[in-house]
């Protein structure tokens, strides 16, 4: 190797330990801030023009999966028409979304914030998003993050002065103590590399259905009781397991996330605090 | 005038990593535009531009990311070891090496990455990374590189003759 090349290495590696020491000490956070709030409107044109392009690329791409779910669909359909029993079960189901949509009217004291995503995290470990409102909107670390619609998002997890990361419930380090709605059955939702949802330390035994819905069970203290997650896609019952494996798909599609509310009324408990 | 022009694309590219990219997944994982451009500007262009261009990447994506600014320079950094591979000139071809530095330098930026959560006390999963994020994204960026690699290629011949004229 050449000297010039071992040289220039050991400055760009000696640079950057160097910055990543004074980040963490915060001294770049006016900067960083400056630039994010800058390049936001640019991320945000770019994010809005580029989702037509992307939704027909992907449609190209994934043509045989929409044949195959097409199809299945119309399986679907026939069944749930010739079945009556399964009718009434998807009717309470809608009831129970209902119930659940009002809810958010039934509390009155919860303050939001709008925010527009306007990036999202380019290394691929992490599943993080960024939005347009900070310290100076009233945001705080560990505050909760929810769609328009209601479901959860994430939690803050990186507060600027105007801007702010979102840590996403899909993301590996993630975990959100939960219940199923209908049986009140308990576990904890976590996060995975592959941007799935797993719900663990379901008892093996437990009532736990496809198609049930999965809130927040506030136990902890990280997130308010009744928030929901998604819903419950499949079922994995191994013979010799303590606990059975649910997974669990959100309501909304998390990587398309446009608008999103961030609960400002609600702070978590902090470690140790009763 | 190249080494600005390939600033003004480092920009871009981060620009798009954070605000496009998060749209297109190959394998089910986000292609790093800006590690492609680099290896692929240090095939066409060689070592010279690409010492500078590293170190300016890290800079801007670290400014425009979640990370603590010089994580992604450092994570980048040893692109700066791979154009050493191609100075040597083991093979004919700049786009077969390349195609190689592409996937090993998106396996050292990823792991990098993880070693840093890791680090930080983040409960991580090896297997589930490695099998998940490492190789499918080795695997997309260098299909990235392709098209990449053939634009830079055109546009430097195009350069050439300018600077010729």
């Amino acid at each position: 190797m050449h000297v010039r090349t071992r040289t220039w290495l050991s400055v760009v590696v000696l640079a950057s330990l160097l910055f990543i020491a004074a980040s963490r000490l915060a001294i770049f956070d006016p900067l960083e801030n400056a630039v994010l709030s800058v390049a936001a409107p640019i991320e945000s044109a770019l994010r809005g023009a580029s989702r037509p392009v992307a939704d027909f690329v992907n449609n190209l791409t994934d043509i045989n999966r929409l044949s195959d779910e097409n199809q299945s669909l119309r399986e679907e359909n026939e069944r749930l028409t010739a079945e009556a029993a399964r009718l009434r079960e998807t009717e309470r189901e809608l009831q129970q979304l209902e119930q659940l949509l009002n809810l958010r009217g039934g509390r009155p004291e919860d303050r939001f914030v709008a925010a527009h995503v306007f990036a999202r995290e380019p290394n691929n470990q992490q599943d993080m998003i960024a939005i347009d409102r900070g310290r100076a909107d009233g945001l705080e670390e560990d505050m909760i993050v929810l769609t328009q619609q209601g479901s959860l998002v994430g939690t803050v997890s990186r507060v600027l002065d105007d801007v702010a990361w979102v840590t996403l419930i899909t993301d590996s380090s993630s975990a959100v103590s939960a219940a199923i709605q209908a049986s009140r059955v308990q576990g904890v939702v976590v996060g995975s590399t592959d941007g799935t949802l797993t719900m663990e330390f379901v008892e093996e035994t437990a009532d736990v259905k496809e198609g049930d819905l999965v809130l927040t069970s506030g136990i902890g203290g990280s997130y308010p009781p009744g928030e929901l997650i998604g819903q419950v896609v499949e079922v994995d019952r191994a013979a010799q397991e303590l606990f059975q494996a649910v997974h669990v798909q959100p309501l909304a599609d998390l990587s398309r996330l446009e608008t999103v509310l961030v609960l400002t009324s609600f702070l978590p408990l902090a470690a140790g605090q009763p | 005038m190249s080494l600005a022009i390939g600033l003004i694309a480092i920009v871009v590219a981060v620009i798009a990593q954070v605000s496009i990219l998060p749209f297109f997944s190959i394998f089910g994982v986000q292609p790093n535009l800006v590690i492609v451009l680099l290896v692929a500007w240090m095939a066409v262009r060689g070592q010279r531009e690409v010492l500078l261009l590293v170190p300016a990447a890290g800079l801007v994506q670290g400014l425009l990311d979640s990370q603590p600014l010089g994580l992604a320079m450092l994570a980048l950094a040893p692109i700066i070891l791979m154009t050493e591979v191609r100075e040597q000139r083991w093979v004919e071809s700049d786009l077969v090496p390349a195609l190689v530095l592409a996937a090993l330098a998106t396996l050292v930026y990823e792991a990098t990455i993880l070693l840093t959560l890791a680090v930080t006390g983040e409960h991580l999963d090896w297997l589930a990374s490695v099998l998940d994020v490492l190789v499918p994204a080795a695997i997309a960026n260098a299909l990235l590189l392709l098209p990449v690699y053939g634009l830079i290629r055109l546009a430097s011949q195009d350069l050439r003759q300018r600077e010729a004229l």
